[in-house]
């Protein structure tokens, strides 16, 4: 059936079974490659989209439950890159691979507009995206780089 | 993947001789048909194009999979060709190419390793810099030609060229058109490692971190292809089963789909033409497989989920369970049938009659890679062509495997490397590129994409194998210290670097290192970050614990007297770092405790060679059991480095792939099946879980070697855990993964 999605802004027509998970819609129909297929059951949040703003791991939201929502994909984060996460992440190299951080950006951003100073709790809270590469000392730092704050003291044993 | 010695400079000079005459290097080299440049953007060589705007393109034949080989690879041009930086712009060589121009990309012949492997290998970094010395040159002779001076008086920096006496300049892309027709009459000599100005000088990012932050670099699965298809694959649920069978005419009318295809392990396959894959076709076997295709992926997927299948499970169905296959690992190691020695040192007979014998059992078990791309990839077959679009570890692989699976001529197999969304061992030997070649030459005509589902892929894995070992070990009456050690291997798929440690290379001078195949275990086995040492270090580095233990002496103490006269100082300059930083000794509250553990990669057998990491664990353990690592101190030992803040990043996460291994890792079996299949049945640590991770330089040697980074810091993380839990709790772990195991204490 015909669905209109409103995605980055513009306006999307795909004809699909209203049941695909939204991921497949803008990965198969609409070409946004950018939001990541990990695992296919909420676990990992390499599909990580922003509907109305908040955070959503779009393998789990059925298309026609997306549609007339306000879509934001990794590609329409910032028109250029320059969101201060995705700055943060490029002055810390952050990634290895790279193929979880789509994801951990779109989940750190929408952290980030709720929480603009966020504790190393909120991150472990609303970050648990997965990283096999192992990423999260730096993804961590960028992101409170990212919210002006100075880097977090370091862990201390309790001893 | 393994280290090579360092080259010595006569050694050099061979290679540099071998490139200049044999290979793509060769000086007036004209690119051939398969590529045609742009008439603007001339190739340089092969490997390199400038563009008018100054815009440096390297091909470069090491794919990228997270450890920064394509930075690395332009580094080492970068150092030569004096451009800038930010001007590069990197694409992966074309192993076709590479095939019908003799050798193109691979000018040492040991092609395997070009096209995948290590990054800062000694030929490799030479090469690079030689492409880069050449294309310098050239450009500096057109200057020269252009203002008639002699090119001696030209330099080149920051992609302009030069010249001193009048101050005339010339940007690399105003000269490059003319470069490109310029034939050099000797080799330029490249600098040689204390003569860098780049390399290990300047640091960089990866270069690929703004596209991957934007989401737009393109790895396997966001390959699209005009006319392509989707397909989802289905294989015997017990490896080594077969299809019984299966009903199309159940999914046809389902929407979007296209075909039913099965995959035959039986059927003949092979082209007749001499191959040259780099690791054999031996591990890429084709499993028995049904897949469905459609239009989309999701249409594919639904309609696979419901298509009716029955399977013969075929011999592995006869292990019921995940214990009865220990048991059998187990109870083998007290057979020497089928034993086959790795190493045999001194007399290990006396070892029952010492005063003090220590032993233990320890079990490692089938540990799968996931890395966080499923496996895919793309395939176009037709009469004439095989074209393939995939996340590879090694290219070189699977362009051959390509070809033995579709039978198509090698020369007419385009293999189009993409990003790779990790890889660990998985992607190397590339049964993944055969199954989607098997697939989609069933649908000749348009390129099929085929993903692996989350859960066909981890339970159709090529684990890290269970290895069981029993270590003995008699304890001398005075340093405490082993005079002797056997160490008894059992595993199917064994990979055999148990011999390949600084204890059994002098420091203990009696050693028996033996193994055994279990031919009836059906798991199959394969690659994993650090193959074997993954196993190894952690039975080792527990089992020199207990020896500590028995002797009552500091764990610290113990190895650093046991590698006192070792030859290769890196070790416990290693030791020493990693616990300085910890703190190691300070007193801790009950309840927490320090472990140190220490592994190298890439040893091959001589002392001097590969990577050490010694790795420091704080651990906290709740009356409960529950395990909190607070803090990890890593340092370690590879000669040099070239990109610092690249191996503080491979260290940090090798560290998290050891940690999670030990902690949270297996895969267990249940009447032939593999149980597990997605990370909410097999765990992986996350943000919350993440120590503080310490990284200390102070262990480097500054030996000439730039050693691999990617897999040594993965095995020494779970015994460090483990001994601290034991310092913790005094409950010794000789198994892994830790949350299964009791570690409560009162």
């Amino acid at each position: 059936m015909a669905l209109t999605f409103k995605i980055n802004g513009q306006t999307h027509e795909v004809d699909a079974d209203p049941t695909t998970p939204l991921l497949w819609i803008l990965r198969d129909h609409l070409g946004f490659t950018g939001t990541k297929f990990g695992c296919g059951i909420a676990q990992c949040g390499a599909c990580t989209v922003h509907l109305d703003g908040t955070a959503a791991r779009s393998c789990q939201v059925a298309a026609s439950d997306a549609a007339g929502l306000e879509i934001t994909t990794i590609e329409g984060l910032s028109p250029d890159g320059s969101h201060p996460l995705q700055k943060a992440w490029v002055d810390l190299n952050v990634p290895q691979c790279g193929y979880c951080q789509a994801g951990m950006i779109m989940a750190a951003a929408a952290m980030l507009k709720a929480t603009p100073k966020p504790t190393d709790a909120d991150i472990d809270t609303y970050v648990d995206n997965l990283c096999r590469c192992g990423t999260y000392q730096r993804i961590r730092a960028a992101i409170h780089q990212a919210a002006g704050q100075a880097p977090a003291a370091p862990k201390k044993a309790k001893a | 993947m393994d280290d090579a010695a360092p080259l010595s400079a006569d050694r050099r000079d061979v290679l540099l001789g071998a490139a200049l005459l044999g290979g793509a290097l060769a000086i007036g080299y004209r690119p051939g048909a398969a590529l045609a440049a742009d008439a603007a953007t001339p190739e340089l060589t092969p490997w390199l194009l400038i563009s008018p705007d100054d815009t440096v393109t390297l091909r470069l034949p090491c794919p990228e999979f997270g450890n920064g080989a394509m930075t690395q690879q332009a580094q080492a041009v970068v150092e030569e060709l004096a451009c800038d930086w930010a001007k590069v712009k990197i694409e992966f060589a074309s192993t076709n190419r590479d095939l019908v121009n003799f050798g193109v990309y691979s000018p040492v012949p040991a092609a395997a390793a070009f096209f995948g492997g290590r990054s800062t290998i000694s030929f490799r970094t030479i090469a690079l810099q030689q492409v880069g010395a050449q294309a310098r040159e050239r450009l500096k002779t057109a200057a020269a030609a252009q203002w008639s001076v002699p090119v001696t008086e030209i330099t080149a920096a920051d992609s302009v060229l030069t010249h001193a006496p009048t101050g005339r300049t010339l940007r690399y892309g105003e000269v490059a058109a003319k470069a490109a027709t310029v034939s050099l009459t000797s080799q330029p000599v490249i600098k040689r490692p204390n003569q860098w100005t780049f390399l290990g000088k300047v640091p960089v990012g990866k270069v690929n971190n703004a596209e991957i932050v934007t989401g737009q670099l393109q790895y396997g699965i966001d390959v699209r292809v005009p006319g392509m298809v989707y397909a989802a694959l289905l294989q015997s649920p017990v490896h080594g089963g077969r299809l019984k069978s299966y009903d199309a005419k159940a999914v046809m009318g389902m929407p979007g789909v296209l075909a039913v295809v099965t995959v035959d392990p039986d059927e003949a396959r092979g082209v007749a033409a001499m191959s040259a894959a780099p690791l054999g076709y031996a591990m890429t076997a084709p499993r028995a497989a049904v897949a469905v295709i459609a239009d989309h992926s999701w249409q594919a997927r639904k309609a696979l989920d419901v298509l009716p299948v029955e399977w013969e499970d075929g011999h592995g169905a006869q292990w019921k369970s995940t214990q009865q296959l220990y048991d059998h690992a187990i109870k083998a190691l007290d057979s020497d049938d089928n034993v086959r020695i790795e190493k045999l040192t001194g007399d290990v007979s006396n070892i029952a009659k010492a005063s003090k014998v220590v032993e233990g059992i320890y079990l490692t078990p089938w540990c799968e890679q996931a890395p966080l791309e499923p496996l895919n990839g793309t395939a176009l077959v037709t009469a004439e062509k095989v074209e393939v679009w995939h996340p590879a570890q090694n290219s070189q692989q699977g362009h051959w495997v390509a070809s033995d699976e579709s039978g198509m001529s090698p020369d007419r197999v385009f293999f189009h490397q993409t990003y790779v969304g990790g890889a660990f061992g998985r992607r190397l030997e590339s049964d993944d590129v055969r199954m989607v070649v098997a697939v989609a030459k069933r649908f000749m005509g348009r390129p099929v994409h085929l993903i692996w589902s989350r859960e066909e892929m981890t339970r159709q894995g090529k684990y890290r194998p269970m290895v069981a070992a029993k270590l003995t070990a008699s304890l001398d009456e005075t340093t405490g210290l082993p005079t002797a050690i056997i160490a008894r291997q059992a595993a199917r798929g064994h990979y055999p670097r148990f011999a390949d440690t600084a204890y059994f290379m002098g420091p203990i001078p009696n050693v028996r290192v033996d193994a055994r195949e279990l031919p009836s275990v059906h798991v199959t086995p394969g690659p994993y970050r650090g193959p074997g040492y993954n196993s190894y270090v952690f039975m080792q580095e527990t089992f020199i614990d207990e020896c500590a233990v028995a002797a009552g002496i500091d764990p610290l103490e113990y190895r650093l007297k046991l590698l006192a006269n070792f030859p290769n100082p890196g070790w416990t300059k290693s030791l020493n770092a990693a616990a300085k930083g910890a703190g190691w000794g300070r007193k801790l509250p009950k309840g927490m405790g320090q472990g140190i553990a220490i592994g190298a990669w890439g040893l091959n057998g001589s002392p001097k060679a590969g990577t050490c990491v010694a790795t420091v664990a704080t651990v906290e353990v709740s009356k409960k059991g529950v395990i909190k690592v607070h803090q990890l101190d890593v340092a370690f030992d590879c000669g040099r480095v070239m990109n610092r803040d690249s191996v503080a990043n491979l260290i940090e996460g090798g560290s998290m792939f050891g940690l999670n291994m030990a902690m949270n890792e297996e895969m267990t079996v249940e009447n032939g099946r593999m149980v597990e299949g997605n990370f909410d049945t097999y765990p992986m640590l996350r943000m919350a879980d993440c120590p503080k991770i310490n990284v200390y330089f102070e262990g480097l040697s500054d030996t000439d070697k730039y050693a691999e980074m990617g897999e040594p810091p993965v095995a020494p993380v779970g015994p460090a855990v483990g001994n601290a839990i034991f310092s913790a709790t005094g409950k010794r772990l000789r198994r892994t993964p830790f949350r299964t195991q009791d570690v409560s204490w009162s």
